[in-house]
């Protein structure tokens, strides 16, 4: 029951998809469609949950007082705050815009900047030409970096046509045999998901 | 005067991210823990008004659509691994995904990847210029030899061993491109953030 | 210590340094250099200009504030265009900050036109579920839209009664961070309904894209902030991006400078074990 229920749903939902593509009958098409909005709805609450365990592990982490436990009130007066601002005033609320505006935008666009300094670092410390393919690797990469630039066409007019052409040639060439390899293997783990093949993501071992 | 409040929090913000750069540090930590907490109730708020909301309770209780209460309950079955005895109920929800979107990968992958990728493939060699009809030929050999790379039924040897190789040469001037892109990315969010300090908080430029 | 030596073990808090000062001074002190245009761009925006006025552009913002710096100021010159070209646009999202994000583009470009809500543009929110969505909007736009991002009834906007499924969509245009985003679009909508699908990504992304516009699923694209700045340029708008592509420049170069050095001591090190 345990395994068996769940596995019918895969089964099932999967077959079922797959038939009323092909099948133009009216009753196939709505169930499809029925199917597809209550898929919209499921997958809400995987967020829900999400949430639901970040708001448990911090407080937790405050009542055993873990490494750091301080900073976790934070978390959760900031997670309130939008709450209570989102829920009372609405998503278009004036509160609940202005903590948008001028903590999460600004917070995720310099978190995200970080990684420019550690490239920059990395750059520097780990970028060597220690055989050919590395060789090559580096060379197309200096070459994109300056040539996609103004900079670039300030030194060689030249520069953003061939630029151009190793994203058009070389680069497209290598990404569409990356593409159907990946497009195979995605067709297959899907199969081996619907037969009840491939179980992993159930997680548990009965 | 509340805008430039909120200008004020947003730089101090920066900055308390940027300090980490010097030294991991009290005010990056809190800085990061806000950046947590606003996310996660970003989220909560839009999701419930903008999808739970409308399409799954509103239709339910308002409307009086009974057949909602199944994808209700279902979504409900996600918080089944708080209870040990039940935490199996999770697999329901799981596998409803999971058979719903794998039948449309197959169905859509065929039609709006694969194919379309396969044709466009299929260049021409004849009635364009020479330098067209040299890379259209780099091309289709491009892929072939990047393909030929990912067999590992066959020992990389002889011929496929040389066509493996010349197919690792173009997955590096792919990948080379793609970290020179990496680089600009990267460079470029902080080019807005310091855009923001030097414009919008301190206003030098 | 030789002076290799030295080089090799800097303090990273130096390059750090280094990278900060080679984006701050061109952004305070501009060198001016021009920003050529390339086809992908070119493309997008031909393709805005040809269309007849009153084409409905649907522009679904598929990004959060994480890269607000590479795809707002694309998105600022878009609808920019898309205004001055008198082109009807349907804004909705795969990504739920960046309906906010869009809200605010729209408060900046649109009172510059006259441009008035529900009939020259609209805003129908955050729409989950990236490939069934999608499906089912093509299909039946009823199916995923009942309400604008404030909750009104669609069908009280006359933009909103407009568009009705994938046949009154003219054309696409995402600004996509990520995933769901533009190979949803391709994958899921140009392929199944035919909609010309145009894109701007963050320039990580851009590679992975060209294999589309080879084939044809993609019409054009705006790779980074150096895709929004040749837009800003076409659109004639000196704005954000045009502001940033010096600072690009010489951090490039800096960047550069740090590999070849890098590699400089790589060749001395190996010398040196010699």
């Amino acid at each position: 029951m345990k395994r068996t229920l769940p596995l019918t749903i895969v089964l099932g939902c999967g077959i079922f998809m797959l038939i009323a593509f092909f099948v133009p009958v009216r009753w196939f098409q709505d169930a499809s469609q029925t199917l597809q909005t209550w898929y919209l709805g499921v997958i809400a609450f995987f967020v829900f949950i999400g949430i639901f365990n970040l708001v448990r592990i911090n407080v937790l982490k405050i009542q055993h007082k873990r490494r750091d436990w301080q900073f976790s009130i934070f978390l959760l007066i900031f997670l309130a705050g939008m709450l209570l601002a989102g829920f009372i005033g609405g998503p278009d609320g004036t509160v609940f815009l202005y903590l948008f505006q001028h903590f999460q935008i600004p917070l995720s666009a310099t978190m995200f900047s970080l990684l420019a300094f550690f490239v920059a670092s990395a750059a520097f410390r780990a970028f060597r030409a220690r055989n050919p393919e590395a060789t090559l690797l580096l060379i197309a990469a200096v070459l994109v970096m300056i040539g996609r630039v103004p900079i670039g066409v300030w030194i060689w007019k030249g520069f953003p046509s061939l630029v151009e052409w190793i994203m058009s040639v070389p680069n497209t060439a290598a990404k569409r045999g990356i593409i159907f390899g990946i497009d195979l293997g995605l067709i297959s783990m899907a199969l081996r998901v619907i037969l009840g093949i491939e179980r992993s993501y159930m997680g548990g071992k009965d | 005067m509340l805008t430039t409040i909120g200008i004020w929090i947003a730089a101090f913000l920066t900055l308390s991210i940027y300090s980490f750069l010097y030294k991991d540090n009290p005010f990056y930590k809190a800085a990061e823990h806000i950046f947590v907490g606003v996310s996660a109730g970003y989220w909560t708020v839009y999701l419930w008004f903008n999808y739970a909301l409308p399409n799954l309770f509103l239709p339910l209780f308002r409307d009086g659509n009974l057949w909602y209460i199944i994808p209700v309950v279902v979504g409900f079955m996600m918080f089944a691994p708080l209870i040990p005895k039940v935490s199996w109920l999770v697999r329901i929800p799981l596998t409803f995904t999971m058979g719903i979107s794998m039948s449309l990968f197959i169905l859509q992958i065929v039609q709006g990847d694969l194919l379309p990728q396969l044709q466009a493939t299929f260049l021409p060699l004849t009635g364009i210029p020479p330098f067209q009809v040299f890379s259209n030929i780099l091309i289709i050999l491009g892929v072939i030899f990047t393909l030929i790379y990912f067999y590992f039924s066959k020992p990389h040897k002889g011929a496929l061993g040389v066509a493996a190789k010349i197919g690792i040469w173009f997955m590096m001037v792919s990948f080379g491109a793609h970290f020179g892109y990496t680089v600009m990315a990267r460079i470029s969010l902080l080019i807005g953030r310091v855009f923001f300090l030097l414009h919008d908080w301190l206003r030098i430029i | 210590m030789h002076f290799f030596d030295r080089i090799a073990k800097i303090d990273r808090r130096i390059i750090f340094l280094l990278i900060g000062l080679a984006v701050i001074i061109p952004l305070i002190a501009p060198l001016g250099l021009p920003v050529d245009i390339t086809a992908p761009v070119k493309s997008v925006y031909d393709r805005i200009e040809a269309m007849p006025e009153g084409s409905i552009v649907v522009v679904s913002i598929d990004y959060d504030p994480g890269s607000e710096a590479e795809l707002y100021p694309a998105t600022l010159a878009f609808l920019d265009h898309c205004f001055r070209k008198n082109h009807k646009v349907y804004m909705m999202g795969l990504w739920a900050p960046g309906i906010t994000l869009g809200n605010i583009a729209f408060q900046e470009i649109a009172p510059k036109y006259n441009k008035e809500y529900g009939i020259d543009y609209i805003n129908v929110g955050y729409k989950p579920g990236g490939a069934v969505m999608l499906l089912t909007l093509g299909r039946n736009v009823a199916d995923v839209v009942a309400t604008d991002y404030q909750g009104l009834p669609i069908d009280s906007f006359p933009l909103g009664r407009m568009v009705k499924n994938s046949r009154d969509m003219d054309l696409v245009m995402t600004f996509s961070a990520g995933d769901p985003g533009i190979l949803h679009w391709i994958i899921y909508f140009n392929a199944r309904f035919g909609t010309p699908i145009a894109g701007a990504t963050t320039a990580i992304s851009a590679p992975r894209q060209y294999p589309y516009l080879s084939s044809g699923q993609l019409l054009g694209l705006l790779g980074g902030l150096k895709g929004a700045a040749e837009y800003e340029t076409l659109v004639g708008r000196v704005d954000r991006a045009t502001a940033g592509m010096d600072s690009q420049s010489i951090a490039h170069v800096v960047i550069v400078l740090f590999i070849i050095m890098g590699n400089i001591i790589l060749v001395w090190e190996h010398r040196r074990k010699k």
